[in-house]
């Protein structure tokens, strides 16, 4: 059974989010959510400044504190190290939105027909988005997957539960990579078996010094980011990021 | 010979029906909100991704602790011996059920899914969450509370049975380990074992959570015998025993200032960005909320400790002061522990969040409590609350009990 990881090179990433452009139409995540997020933030003192950026999926944690606390195993972690959500199964407390040291957590704070960009049975939609992208529905999200073979990929996004990166589970399935790294322009993202150490990610934390975010927790995220140091604590962010998560 | 207090009419006095009607006015405008809220989803609150607990989890705190406190009144009449409260027994009990109510109907308010929430913990269960093993000791509690009112209540309506009382006994001095120990303080470690909120990542945050409990357990139990004797226009305890649960709340009060100094003065050596940021927010945007805390404990502790030393004659009216000034301090202390907790940036590149309850989130916080309110007035009304008048403190003192603080009933 594989591990699944990421690693990140921050040598490459030059902040299109593309990565977060790629999720949004792959998960049909509501407005306001965003699975991936890229930070882009300054630091240093003038004249000495540059511009960082960070993207931050769910980091998938081996010992992932939003999985300890749920109360009713909800957020539970595949055989394959996936971290997902039972849609069915949620409350809706919150507590892994609290717990999670990364943010990676969004919850569904109105109905999705609220909250979608794009009301999808409406005959006009061609028209309003001028026919130059076709709206689109993605039909594996409503479909039972994972290891306890439920809704975890995100189909509906029901109001009034908790959702995050899947790794795009439904994607994992049929042999795909997760549609960040599908869809990154320059490479960004390394995708695959972290126990295989001929995979993807393997080969890039030999390359490059790695870190993770906040490993003081002891949380063992399978998210690697090389090519940069971490970020400093004093770094300032250029966006503010909206109280929805996006900005 | 055992007087009956509820009278066949229990509800017939005019302003009875008045403050009835007011309450039933403002839970149903809380019913409004939560439909509301249940249509248009938690978009409604001032909760955010970033700020995902606020008003509701602040109330559902608050009153867990206020239902453990008032477990120190059965403690006092039967671990103690202290007869001249036995006619609290009942109220307190109610009180302490009532509490705990509201509590739950909080996080019912709260969860965005209500209609699953019941399943936990019979249907759904994850032994390493503290949410988990908490939803598990308010059916605990509840059960505890009502076997313990149960017999109670046999007893004021006048059983001999010596079965009742040993039963009543036991369950009452059960009651108040069981509240503080299995029920309150493992609520101080649902947020002490965040390890990704270093403002509540604190060992010291349960035992915390279980003095405080004592502080608002007692000052809604001062407030509800002041309330209820100025509204019975006779004294339902003697003046001793007010004076000795003032003494106890300016003991609690002192108890939970030792806690919060020490505290706050971690904090103020902290050179952690989250220690930094966490005394910024405490003292800059929070700056109310923490004069509030801090000033309503001292007021209260002075105030009381001067009217048991000096000025007997103001113990009515200061007590009800006192207990008003301090359930306002706890209040401001669960606001600023559950919503810095929270303002705190995960990431550096994350700006502090801020929250303030919608309009929504308050009118359905005012109406759990009206509706709280509003089973008690309609609850000590048809269960007898009294069984005879305020017993002397000769003989609480005769009974082995401790030595009231001073004065008479």
């Amino acid at each position: 059974m594989p591990r699944y990881g990421m690693v990140i090179d921050l040598d490459r990433c030059m902040g299109c989010r593309a990565c977060m452009e790629a999720c949004k139409v792959e998960n049909n995540t509501p407005e306001g959510a965003f699975w991936m997020h890229v930070f882009r933030f300054e630091e240093g003192e003038y004249p000495d400044t540059k511009v960082g950026f960070l993207p931050r999926p769910c980091q998938h944690c081996d010992n992932a504190p939003c999985v300890k606390v749920c109360p009713v195993q909800a957020r539970h972690m595949q055989e394959d190290g996936v971290v997902l959500t039972d849609f069915k199964r949620c409350i809706g407390c919150r507590y892994c939105i609290i717990a999670c040291p990364y943010g990676v957590n969004h919850f569904n704070w109105q109905p999705p027909e609220d909250a979608y960009y794009l009301d999808w049975d409406d005959a006009d939609v061609e028209k309003v988005t001028g026919g130059a992208v076709p709206p689109y529905l993605n039909p594996d999200l409503g479909k039972p997957h994972g290891d306890r073979g439920t809704l975890v990929a995100g189909g509906g996004h029901y109001e009034g539960v908790t959702e995050k990166c899947t790794f795009c589970v439904q994607r994992l399935e049929k042999g795909l990579l997760p549609a960040c790294a599908a869809n990154c322009p320059v490479s960004v993202f390394s995708f695959g078996d972290l126990d295989d150490p001929e995979s993807a990610p393997s080969q890039a934390l030999r390359s490059k010094q790695a870190f993770r975010l906040k490993e003081e927790l002891n949380t063992e995220p399978k998210v690697y980011y090389i090519g940069q140091p971490p970020p400093a604590s004093d770094v300032r962010p250029i966006e503010i990021v909206s109280s929805t998560g996006g900005e | 010979m055992v007087t009956r207090v509820a009278s066949r009419k229990p509800f017939a006095a005019y302003g009875f029906r008045i403050w009835i009607g007011l309450l039933a006015l403002l839970v149903a405008q809380g019913l409004a909100g939560f439909a509301r809220q249940q249509i248009s989803g938690h978009h409604v609150t001032g909760l955010t991704d970033t700020t995902p607990w606020g008003l509701y989890i602040i109330g559902f705190v608050f009153f867990v602790g206020a239902s453990a406190g008032s477990t120190i009144i059965g403690l006092m009449v039967h671990a103690f011996g202290r007869k001249d409260y036995e006619r609290l027994a009942t109220r307190a009990i109610l009180v302490g059920f009532l509490s705990l109510a509201a509590a739950v109907t909080f996080i019912a308010a709260d969860v965005g899914r209500t209609e699953r929430m019941f399943l936990l913990p019979w249907y759904w269960h994850n032994p390493t969450s503290m949410f988990f093993y908490t939803s598990i000791t308010y059916y605990m509690f509840a059960a505890i509370l009502l076997a313990e009112l149960y017999y109670t209540v046999r007893l004021t309506r006048g059983s001999t049975d010596a079965r009742d009382r040993s039963m009543a006994k036991w369950l009452a001095i059960l009651a108040v380990p069981f509240a503080l120990g299995v029920v309150h303080a493992p609520h101080g470690a649902l947020f002490a074992v965040v390890k990704a909120r270093g403002f509540w990542n604190n060992p010291l945050l349960p035992p915390h959570f279980a003095v405080v409990a004592l502080v608002s357990g007692t000052a809604l139990m001062v407030l509800v015998t002041v309330a209820t004797s100025w509204l019975k226009k006779s004294d339902l305890v003697g003046k001793s025993t007010l004076a000795h649960m003032g003494a106890l709340l300016a003991f609690f009060i002192a108890l939970a200032g030792f806690f919060d100094f020490f505290d706050w003065l971690v904090f103020a050596y902290s050179d952690k960005a989250e220690g930094v940021i966490a005394w910024d927010i405490l003292f800059g945007s929070n700056v109310m909320l923490s004069v509030v805390h801090v000033a309503g404990y001292f007021a209260a502790f002075v105030f009381l400790l001067y009217v048991l030393m000096r000025r007997r004659e103001w113990l009515v009216p200061a007590l009800a002061a006192a207990s008003v000034v301090t359930l306002v301090a706890v209040a401001a202390y669960r606001y600023n522990l559950v919503t810095v907790g929270q303002a705190v940036p995960l990431l550096p590149f994350i700006p502090r969040s801020h929250y303030s309850p919608s309009w929504t989130e308050i009118s359905i916080a005012v109406a759990i409590v009206a509706l709280i309110a509003l089973s008690y007035s309609i609850l000590t009304r048809l269960l007898p609350m009294e069984d005879a008048p305020p017993r002397s403190e000769e003989r609480a003192v005769a009974s082995g009990g401790l030595a009231p603080a001073g004065g008479t009933s």
